[in-house]
């Protein structure tokens, strides 16, 4: 490329690049730094060398128990959303039907509806008086309205709930790029339905399942509106407790070493999805 | 007088990597003329024909224009019109707003780009059409208005990248005369590049055979017909008998070259040859002749019709002489050439021989 | 076919009805999943209509008080107001750098187009909890506005999304035209405004509509870096929510879903959603 060229694409990528390096890396590698200051009620941080924080993240069964808690939703949520997206997605890659177009815009809605919207449905369908409960007593089911607010399940639930189109969006596109000969090409060389779905489909969407699943375990690990507002105080993920220490204790190191913690659990799993995806079929 | 060339391109190299799509590769390019660059894909023509437009740059070499050089400036400042082969006309815009656009980024005035837009959308025989959309046009009007695009800015060469290749066998051949009578016209230098023998040949002043990027060998039609350098130019333009020989006897103008028991005269051209070297003649099957009874004389040979292809106005027949010798010869289906049949034994005579100057090492081996 | 019925008619009709059941099997697990989607906001719909003030469900008549309540409401209809203008502003501001991006990586990076898009993708792959917290400190140390961050950090979440939507209707724009347009003596910036603009503008639009929804929706980034007279509607029903739910609050989410499912039916008809759905 000649001079005018390379004047060009500079022009086309220094506004990405001011933004994200100003304003995404620095920021979040300053804040993540941070968790090696020292904590101080006056000044906030003091920028002097300590370990304190992550000693304080790894050792107090507090903060053991909400990683624990943590890690644990955001794999079941990952879990379930690809249980619930798979056979979406293969649907909407599949299917020949006229109310295509209608059924995918079906699943990108709620995800456009935004995050509290969603998270108040639940809170309207879970609540003593919400529609689960009213139901399950009219059926005869129960007699007393269950708690299922403010407990984990309720968590899961609009977690699965809100972020499953992000499981959907990289399977459909993995499926619909697949050639739909290769499966007829194995019905046809006597696989029945099932044998070629686990040998033919299934691998061929690999790369779908493991990019939509570290995209689920990354966002559901980082909520905080969510828990906060269906798990109350007995379900507390990481997201709040980074929350309340950043607005609420304002202590920033603290917070910084539990956000690095996090980060830390979610980039295992994007290298996870990397090396799970090298080996895949490219 | 020879006037300086309107285009030069010197020891032109394009490497991608490790590979060398082009070159080193030489053109020079006379006013007015119509110049085909003809080879098979991948042999670097478009690639050549982007260098000189500016859309690519050459890794080493230099392009200059009437005496300037041009290298380094983008196609903007290059004066050039480009033709492309699947035409990319703007979609959005109307055919007027796609011709009057080289004249707009020009800062023409706009009574003058109306004019000239209107008198060019005349020359390409498309009068009254400017308000059409392209996608409303048929593939050979679509065509015609990416010439009118490319020459309506007056550019000092006009560049056409496969231009008929999209369209229909029917189509494309009226569009040869019609380019031509077009390119004659304005008196425009016209660079045009294809894979099709028969448009480079109908249509050029000079062709320039092109293989595995580098030029295999360059002249007006006729000669690059009747006296190709190599194996590879006497088989991509047109169909030639090519058979191994034995130089016996180096003469004034002359060679005498042992062909199966047969002795062929050839012109000696200015190749550089002694006796006993191997060497492949080229014969023409339209310029075989064949007869039933025997012929004298020097460049004749015996044999037996072993098939016969009739196709409407041509007979083609193969004919073996010896145990790995065929020669294949193209008449006019008349009814003398219908007349041989499979099985008939014939006298072949081919006085219009030619010897490949440049001796490939695959057959026939150096000397 | 017809001389085999005899032979092959059993079987024929055993896979008729295995291919049968099968339908009916993935047509009532397709059915159950997107009853599981939408429940909770037909839910919602259904309930901004209720008399009484709790969040149950059936309603117990219907109404449209909690409509009126809304409007009469001076701190939500400001949220609204503000999320509206800060929807604007970061819809703009990331389909302008998406396109200038997308078309840099469609056109300018070569064989590298895949590392490029998946940088343009890093604020999927971050909590955007992160991505706020780390911009509040920013604030703190550079003498930016606390609205300038708030709108920087919304085109940040917006990017990955406008970048994908157009690389994808890039990726329809034959670069010949481009190339026709340059030989014919259009600069860069020309050839942008005068041919790849118009041939994506359904692309740029549709990039607009969608950043806006994402920027609409957002709490993350909202949450702390939204700060006094700069209350996005999201962030105002969270505070709202974390002390009392009346049936308000599904007021207003049935008028933010309706303006959002109107919005995708927009994005719909110019571009097919499918677009969307291939990041």
């Amino acid at each position: 490329m000649n001079t005018s060229g390379r004047l060009f694409s500079t022009f086309l990528f220094s506004p990405i690049g001011i933004v994200y390096l100003l304003f995404l890396l620095a920021p979040i590698g300053f804040f993540l730094s941070m968790s090696l200051f020292r904590y101080d009620a006056f000044e906030l941080y003091v920028p002097a060398l300590t370990t304190e924080n992550f000693e304080r993240v790894l050792t107090d069964g507090y903060y053991q128990e909400i990683i624990f808690r943590t890690l644990k939703i955001a794999f079941l949520t990952s879990l379930f959303s690809l249980l619930l997206g798979y056979p979406l997605a293969y649907f909407l890659a599949r299917s020949r039907t006229q109310w295509r177009g209608i059924l995918m815009f079906l699943v990108i809605a709620p995800l456009m509806s935004g995050i509290i919207v969603r998270t108040y449905g639940w809170i309207v369908l879970l609540g003593s008086d919400g529609a689960v409960n009213k139901t399950l007593i009219s059926i005869g089911l129960i007699d007393q309205p269950v708690q299922i607010l403010n407990t984990e399940t309720a968590v899961l639930l609009a977690l699965v709930h809100i972020l499953m189109p992000y499981m959907v969006f990289p399977l459909f596109s993995s499926l619909a790029s697949q050639d739909p000969d290769v499966e007829r090409a194995a019905g046809t060389l006597g696989a029945g339905r099932i044998r070629t779905f686990l040998e033919v489909t299934l691998p061929l969407s690999r790369t779908g399942i493991l990019m939509g699943s570290a995209l689920v375990f990354t966002l559901s690990a980082g909520s905080v509106v969510t828990p906060a507002l269906l798990g109350g105080k007995d379900v507390q993920m990481l997201g709040q407790q980074i929350y309340d220490l950043v607005l609420t204790t304002l202590n920033w190191p603290l917070a910084s070493a539990v956000a690095f913690v996090l980060v830390l659990c979610q980039f295992s799993i994007i290298a996870l999805y990397f090396r799970g995806g090298r080996h895949g079929p490219a | 007088m020879t006037q300086e060339p309107v285009l030069e391109i010197r020891d032109v190299v394009k490497q991608y990597g490790d590979v060398r799509a082009l070159g080193p590769v030489g053109i020079s390019v006379r006013e007015g003329e119509f110049l085909t660059l003809l080879g098979p894909s991948g042999c670097g023509k478009t690639t050549t024909l982007h260098i000189i437009a500016g859309l690519t740059n050459p890794t080493e070499g230099s392009v200059s224009m009437k005496g300037r050089d041009i290298t380094a400036l983008e196609p903007p400042q290059r004066d050039m019109g480009l033709v492309f082969q699947n035409y990319a006309l703007f979609p959005h815009k109307t055919v007027f707003d796609n011709v009057a656009f080289g004249l707009r980024m020009r800062r023409v005035p706009k009574p003058e780009i109306k004019e000239r837009v209107e008198r060019v959308l005349e020359v390409v025989g498309l009068p009254g059409i400017g308000s059409r959309y392209p996608s409303e046009l048929s593939g050979g009007q679509r065509q015609r208005v990416a010439v009118a695009r490319a020459v309506v800015i007056e550019p000092s060469i006009l560049l056409l990248d496969e231009p008929l290749s999209n369209l229909d066998a029917v189509l494309r051949k009226r569009m040869r005369l019609d380019l031509r009578n077009i390119q004659q016209r304005l008196g425009i230098t016209t660079i045009f590049v294809t894979h099709d023998q028969d448009e480079a040949f109908e249509m050029s002043d000079r062709v320039i055979l092109m293989n595995k990027g580098g030029i295999e060998q360059s002249g007006p039609p006729e000669e690059m017909y009747d006296r190709p350098e190599s194996r590879f130019a006497a088989e991509f333009i047109g169909e030639a008998n090519l058979v191994a020989g034995e130089v016996v006897e180096v003469g004034q103008g002359e060679l005498k070259v042992k062909v199966a028991e047969a002795i062929f005269t050839a012109p000696a051209g200015k190749m550089t040859v002694a006796q006993g070297d191997r060497v492949t003649v080229m014969v023409r099957p339209e310029r075989v002749e064949v007869s039933k009874t025997p012929i004298s004389g020097g460049n004749t040979l015996q044999g037996k019709v072993s098939s016969r292809v009739f196709s409407g106005d041509q007979v083609s027949l193969t004919m073996r002489v010896t145990e790995d010798l065929e020669l294949l010869c193209s008449k006019p289906s008349t009814a003398l050439y219908r007349g041989f049949d499979i099985g008939d034994p014939v006298w072949i005579s081919a006085d219009d021989c030619w010897v490949l100057p440049r001796v490939d090492t695959r057959k026939g081996g150096a000397a | 076919m017809t001389t085999q019925q005899n032979s092959s008619g059993s079987s024929f009709h055993a896979a008729r009805r295995s291919r049968i059941t099968r339908q009916i099997v993935m047509g009532v697990t397709v059915t159950a999943i997107y009853a599981f989607l939408l429940t909770p906001i037909l839910i919602i719909i259904l309930s901004s209509f209720n008399t009484t003030s709790a969040n149950t469900f059936p309603a117990d008549g219907l109404s449209l008080q909690w409509y009126r309540e809304f409007l009469e409401s001076p701190s939500f209809l400001a949220a609204f107001q503000f999320s509206a203008w800060l929807g604007v502003v970061a819809a703009v501001g990331a389909t302008v750098i998406g396109f200038l991006t997308a078309y840099g990586i469609i056109r300018y990076v070569g064989s590298y187009r895949e590392v490029a898009q998946s940088i343009a993708m890093l604020p999927i792959m971050v909590p955007h909890i992160l991505i706020s917290i780390s911009l509040l400190i920013l604030l703190t140390v550079l003498p930016i506005p606390e609205l300038a961050g708030l709108i920087i950090g919304h085109i940040i979440i917006c990017l990955p999304f406008t970048v994908a939507g157009i690389l994808a209707s890039l990726d329809g724009v034959d670069p010949q035209l481009e190339r026709a347009a340059w030989t014919l003596g259009a600069s860069r910036l020309r050839i942008l405004w005068e041919v790849v603009i118009p041939l994506v503008a359904p692309g740029l639009f549709s990039s607009l509509i969608f950043a806006f929804i994402i920027s609409f929706g957002d709490v993350y980034i909202a949450l702390f870096l939204s700060g006094p007279g700069m209350t996005t509607l999201p962030i105002e029903i969270f505070s709202y929510m974390q002390w009392e739910s009346t049936p308000v609050i599904a007021a207003i989410t049935t008028v933010q879903i309706i303006m959002i499912f109107g919005l995708g039916l927009i994005i719909e008809r110019l571009v097919g959603l499918r677009q969307i759905m291939r990041i």
